[in-house]
């Protein structure tokens, strides 16, 4: 059968004629990285679409909380809906303040370490929601070549093989077997760069939000802290 | 992450197929029907310094003749060949016998012409002439027929009969005839008597000579029936064979090459040995080591450095020096330079004879040309 494709290879060099010839090794390969391919540009598209929507929100977010709107007032606003980023770390902590002050909490140092963990645990959350399949870029971009140098090489031993079976070193037998194991090699570099590039870029991006968010914590914990002496103060000074 | 991974694969559809349709097929190249030109690496070696070899026969390390079939050694050969004699001329393949036309034996002639017969059997002519007895062979010769005819015509018819007798008698008596004169014998011997006595009565003249040689008479009968019976034999059976005197004649094929022999096989070369000999680098060595050893130089010598001194000298074969060696130098102060040049030509000087110095090569190492560089050792 190698032998009939090679002869057949001889006159066509096209993609899909490339494509047809590989052996059923070299073809799964390929489809395989396809499939990678594709899904890397799916998660380069998508991570790419919600950053920048993070992005904005984030902004928004911060321009409505340092306008010197009432806290209160915008709790009552954002409880209501499904927030990210910068929004949920404010809501979760906001949640945690009420709650406590409903049932009239006693020390000021543990309404501070509930809070700071409330917004930790969103914190954690919404990192863990923007680094969401970025390991995968990881593993196309790092394995993709590995990949693709499996497919070329299982199909240049078959294309070796099938030489010595047709007796001839012409280099019009020769080539076609070559250039088709190297189309996988092809495919997975395809696949692998974007990848990687993505990969960085996005790495880089979450990181910023994850520092940005941190940044707001901090901050409005501050604030939080500020807030419960002056509240506390008043009460101890009455007993 | 649907919509995105739905964009994605429509892209990576859309890419696909239009790289499918536009890169589907790559030009091939176009490759210019070029003509395979052979080269030959020769070295200079094999033109200016020609062995003896063949000049068809493959290269080989050492250069030989034609393997010849005869061993034997012929002293001082040159040229390879079969030959027994050192012929200049190269061996040619030896020819089919070919039909040869060669001029065959003249045809029989009852009166062959004079020149054959002079040359053969020059005293019998000569003697026959002086006698001029017959008619026969007077004919032969056109110029003395008309002096000698007026007084023959009429005493001939009977003349041959009457002498024939008595050289028949004389002959019995005085010289014993070879057998090879049996025509006389057949002769009709009845009539001599009576003719013997007219004769000297009718012809005092044709005695006279006959009377002047007496004793010859019969030597020239003798002779003329022997050139008689040489040509009639001649005439018959022509045993005149121009190829077998040909054959006798060339013992040496002419084109059969030299007689120098040759066990190796044919190897590329010429004709001769052109000057090809070099000496090896073991024989450079010895040389120098005999100049080296003689050569001391002046120690405290200033201005010897970058100088070159060059002794050209020629040498006889026994290794001695011709005439006196030549010195250029170059380089150095000209004071150095004097006095380095005069311990370079003792140096030669007292190193010749050269010994060891392989007598074969001998046109290598005719002229010798040293180079001395005094800065290494000052």
């Amino acid at each position: 059968m190698e032998h009939a494709d090679l002869a057949a290879a001889a006159n066509s060099v096209s993609l899909i004629s490339l494509f047809m010839q590989a052996g059923l090794i070299v073809k799964l390969v390929m489809i395989g990285l396809m499939g990678a391919s594709v899904w890397t540009w799916a998660i380069v598209i998508d991570k790419y679409m919600n950053f920048k929507k993070a992005k904005r929100q984030f902004d928004q977010f911060e321009q409505v909380f340092w306008s010197g709107q009432s806290l209160e007032e915008l709790y009552r606003t954002l409880s209501d809906r499904q927030n990210t980023g910068l929004a949920a770390i404010f809501v979760s902590a906001m949640r945690e303040w009420k709650k406590s002050f409903e049932r009239g909490a006693r020390s000021p140092i543990g309404l501070q370490m509930r809070i700071d963990r409330a917004m930790d645990v969103t914190m954690a959350r919404e990192n863990e929601h923007y680094e969401a399949r970025l390991g995968s870029l990881a593993t196309i971009g790092s394995a993709g070549p590995f990949i693709g140098l499996f497919g070329t090489v299982v199909g240049i031993m078959t294309s070796f093989q099938a030489i010595a079976g047709s007796k001839s070193t012409n280099l019009a037998v020769v080539a076609p077997g070559i250039a088709e194991a190297l189309l996988a090699t092809a495919i997975g570099l395809i696949a692998a760069i974007p990848a990687v590039m993505a990969y960085n870029k996005f790495t880089a991006d979450a990181g910023k939000l994850s520092s940005r968010m941190e940044g707001f914590a901090d901050e409005f914990s501050a604030i939080l802290s500020r807030q419960i002496d002056e509240k506390l103060q008043p009460r101890q000074a009455a007993q | 992450m649907k919509t995105s991974l739905g964009t994605s694969l429509v892209a990576h559809t859309v890419i696909l197929a239009w790289a499918l349709v536009s890169i589907s097929a790559p030009a091939s190249f176009e490759v210019a029907p070029v003509e395979a030109l052979p080269v030959d690496i020769v070295p200079v070696e094999s033109i200016t310094q020609i062995q003896q070899g063949d000049k068809k026969a493959p290269m080989t390390e050492k250069p030989s003749p034609k393997k010849t079939e005869k061993q034997n050694v012929v002293e001082n050969a040159e040229n390879a060949g079969e030959n027994d004699v050192d012929l200049k001329n190269p061996p040619t393949p030896v020819k089919k016998p070919t039909t040869t036309e060669t001029a065959a034996a003249p045809p029989k002639n009852e009166k062959p012409l004079p020149n054959p017969t002079t040359e053969n059997n020059d005293v019998k002519e000569i003697a026959k002439e002086e006698t001029a007895p017959k008619p026969v062979e007077t004919a032969a010769l056109p110029i003395p027929k008309p002096e000698i005819t007026p007084p023959t015509p009429k005493p001939e018819p009977p003349k041959p009969e009457a002498p024939k007798p008595e050289p028949q008698a004389q002959k019995v008596e005085e010289t014993p005839l070879p057998t090879t004169a049996p025509v006389p014998a057949a002769r009709p011997r009845p009539e001599p008597p009576k003719q013997e006595e007219a004769k000297p009565a009718e012809k005092p003249p044709e005695k006279k000579t006959d009377t002047a040689h007496a004793e010859k008479p019969s030597d020239k009968k003798v002779a003329d029936k022997k050139q008689e019976t040489a040509k009639s034999s001649s005439s018959k059976q022509s045993d005149f064979n121009a190829e077998d005197i040909a054959s006798l004649l060339n013992k040496q094929e002419a084109a059969g090459g030299g007689a120098k022999r040759s066990q190796q096989m044919a190897s590329l070369g010429g004709k001769k040995n052109t000057g090809g000999s070099t000496l090896s680098q073991s024989e450079m060595d010895a040389l120098k080591g005999q100049i080296q050893n003689n050569w001391s130089v002046i120690a405290g010598v200033d201005g010897g450095k970058g100088m070159i001194i060059t002794v050209t000298m020629k040498l006889d074969p026994s290794g001695a020096i011709v005439g006196r060696p030549e010195v250029t130098s170059s380089g150095g102060n000209e004071s150095a330079r004097r006095m380095l040049e005069g311990s370079a030509i003792r140096a030669v000087m007292r190193s010749s004879p050269f010994k060891n110095l392989p007598a074969d090569k001998y046109d290598a190492w005719s002229e010798v040309v040293v180079n001395f560089d005094p800065s290494e050792l000052l």
